[in-house]
């Protein structure tokens, strides 16, 4: 296991964000973290950053305590936020320049991250004149600059056409076939189930289930979404 | 790590144009309109007025007073469509055999103010007078040496009959000693406009959480933000002591001189910086949005620029406002500006408006820090 999630809860006021999580994801995989509007996966993911604290339980991050070791921690990791979290008046090369040399990274991790995602065209584009495909991969490079153990994408296609969209789940294979460990959210179960081998389903800062695809869509012998909607509609009527 | 955030920050503001206008730009003309269009306001020298002579009586005494006005260096005779005041002398004036000499006309512009136009009375009253004791001492020496001279030893001219003192010396400036600091203070602030709009949009994008994702604290955040700024400023400050004292000049208005000590305007000027940083920062990190930013932003240096005497210039607020404007930190970089500027003064004289600056911005910049420290403890 590369991170282990044990019993953490997260409270914001009077609301528990996360209500004793505990979950678990294997090394080399493509996690699938499920979950409506509300459920405990954009705190999941800033907790896991080191950007919010929790208030109980224990997270383990390559044998790292998060606590503890939170540096180290956002040394191995990285993170795609959803929103295009780059500067829009800085080229595309500049962009990536300014990612790699506050976090010190190789010129060759630099170079991956420009052919993974397919920018060597654009390198000299203001960020701000690409498209919406090619802004969500620059957003996506810079998270493979600092050659993380562990990346996280926070819904990544949100918004963008579905020939950009099939680009980007391929980036996300490339990364997976790089040997990186990726924690994926996203609204759209298509993409889970074509992309990841394990999933979590969340509901209310708890966990629902968890286990491979395959298991998942073989036991309950329907599809993804339809079974992602009964489970969250038993929790919401709960 | 440190160095790529500055670049960053560099390239950013240099290539935001709406903000080297209002940085740059906008008060450069600020100062060269304003030390062009008061410059007569501020001017130290005697009031001149634009005057035309229409002479339509022929006689001696006329053609003397015509002379006396023409010498009188208040009087600038100018072309009829420029005049103010048009002095009309009536045939007769100057009939000695006659009971009752016709009075001289005054044609004033429209536009003129009152004491303008008393002043103006006062300055031919005093030719006229001149003229008709000169008349008197005339006709008097034919009849008694003794009166004559009684009569001519009478003076009209102010350094004659008054011993004119101030009892507290103070400078006031021309209006590009005047402008030059108002404009450099009152731009530097506006500064809020890139940092607002930079700092808030990588909020909003989560750049800064992404960049505190990548072990890069609030502090460091901070202090890439602080330093283009601060370069920026200086910039910002030469090229407006440059509009004073070479562009304002080819508009025949005065120079700025820089009669005190370049250190000390180069310390001040860094000290209004920090406090003009410090200020920006905090709005950028209290605002929610860009426009928020900016009106904040705008009313803030609004008030301040009027408490501060940007507006109004101190010296011609009550005594009560004068107080008050002391409590603006545009108004403490105004006065070192003037001390240095107007007074010649040296270093030491703008260590206690430049401390007191320093303090302000790094009171706001620790205030801020932890302000955004927090905000990105939230998370997503």
């Amino acid at each position: 296991m590369v991170i282990k999630v044990s019993n953490v809860t997260k409270r914001y006021g009077d609301i528990n964000a996360l209500d004793g999580l505990s979950l678990e994801i294997k090394k080399g995989r493509i996690f699938g973290l499920l979950g409506v509007n509300g459920a405990g996966k954009s705190t999941l993911l800033s907790i896991l950053n080191g950007l919010t604290n929790i208030d109980e339980g224990t997270i383990e991050i390559f044998g790292l305590d998060l606590k503890k070791e939170i540096a180290e921690i956002k040394n191995i990791s990285s993170i795609v936020p959803q929103n295009l979290a780059f500067y829009e008046k800085l080229t595309v090369k500049e962009n990536l320049e300014f990612f790699s040399n506050i976090q010190k990274a190789s010129k060759e991790n630099y170079i991956k991250a420009i052919e993974i995602n397919n920018l060597s065209e654009f390198l000299n584009q203001e960020a701000f004149t690409l498209s919406g495909g090619q802004k969500r991969r620059l957003n996506m490079a810079i998270g493979l600059l600092n050659d993380p153990q562990i990346i996280y994408f926070d819904e990544p296609t949100v918004g963008i056409d579905p020939k950009s969209r099939n680009d980007i789940l391929d980036s996300i294979k490339a990364y997976k076939d790089l040997g990186i460990t990726v924690v994926y959210t996203s609204h759209y179960m298509n993409e889970i189930e074509k992309i990841c081998d394990d999933v979590a389903v969340i509901a209310k800062g708890k966990l629902i289930e968890q286990g491979t695809l395959k298991e998942i869509l073989q036991t309950k012998s329907e599809t993804l979404e339809k079974h992602f909607l009964a489970l969250t509609s038993e929790v919401q009527d709960v | 790590m440190f160095s790529a955030m500055v670049k960053k920050e560099f390239l950013l503001v240099l290539r935001d144009k709406q903000a080297l206008l209002a940085l740059f730009v906008m008060p450069a003309i600020f100062i060269l309109i304003m030390s062009v269009a008061m410059r007569d306001i501020f001017s130290q020298e005697s009031i001149h007025f634009d005057t035309v002579i229409v002479n339509a009586d022929k006689s001696a005494i006329s053609k003397t007073l015509e002379k006396d006005i023409t010498a009188n260096k208040s009087f600038s005779l100018v072309e009829q469509e420029d005049a103010s005041f048009i002095i009309y002398i009536p045939k007769g004036y100057g009939d000695e055999n006659s009971a009752k000499s016709p009075k001289i006309e005054i044609e004033v512009k429209g536009s003129a103010k009152s004491d303008v136009i008393e002043l103006f009375k006062a300055k031919l009253l005093k030719e006229v007078v001149d003229l008709k004791l000169g008349i008197i001492t005339e006709r008097l020496s034919e009849f008694s040496d003794e009166a004559a001279a009684a009569v001519s030893s009478v003076k009209l001219s102010t350094d004659a009959l008054f011993d004119l003192r101030y009892n507290e010396k103070e400078e006031v400036p021309n209006a590009t000693q005047q402008s030059v600091p108002t404009w450099i203070v009152f731009g530097m602030f506006f500064i809020i406009i890139p940092m607002s709009t930079i700092y808030i949009n990588e909020r909003k994008q989560h750049t800064l959480v992404r960049l505190n994702s990548m072990n890069v604290s609030a502090f460091s955040m901070t202090l890439s933000k602080i330093i283009p700024y601060l370069f920026i400023a200086q910039i910002q400050v030469w090229v407006m002591v440059a509009v004073g004292m070479f562009i304002v000049p080819l508009f025949h208005t005065p120079a700025l001189e820089i009669n005190g000590s370049v250190a000390g305007l180069v310390f001040l000027s860094f000290a209004l910086s920090v406090a003009a940083v410090g200020l920006s920062s905090l709005i950028a990190v209290i605002a929610d949005s860009t426009e928020q930013a900016t009106t904040i932003g705008g009313i803030s240096n609004i008030l301040l620029g009027s408490i501060g005497g940007v507006m109004v210039p101190k010296f011609f607020m009550p005594e009560t406002m004068q107080t008050l404007a002391n409590i603006s930190p545009m108004s403490w970089g105004l006065d070192g500006f003037l001390d240095i500027f107007l007074k010649g003064g040296d270093f030491f004289t703008i260590v206690n408006e430049s401390l007191m600056l320093l303090l302000f911005g790094a009171v706001l910049l620790t205030v801020s820090m932890l302000l955004l420290n927090r905000r990105l403890s939230r998370g997503f």
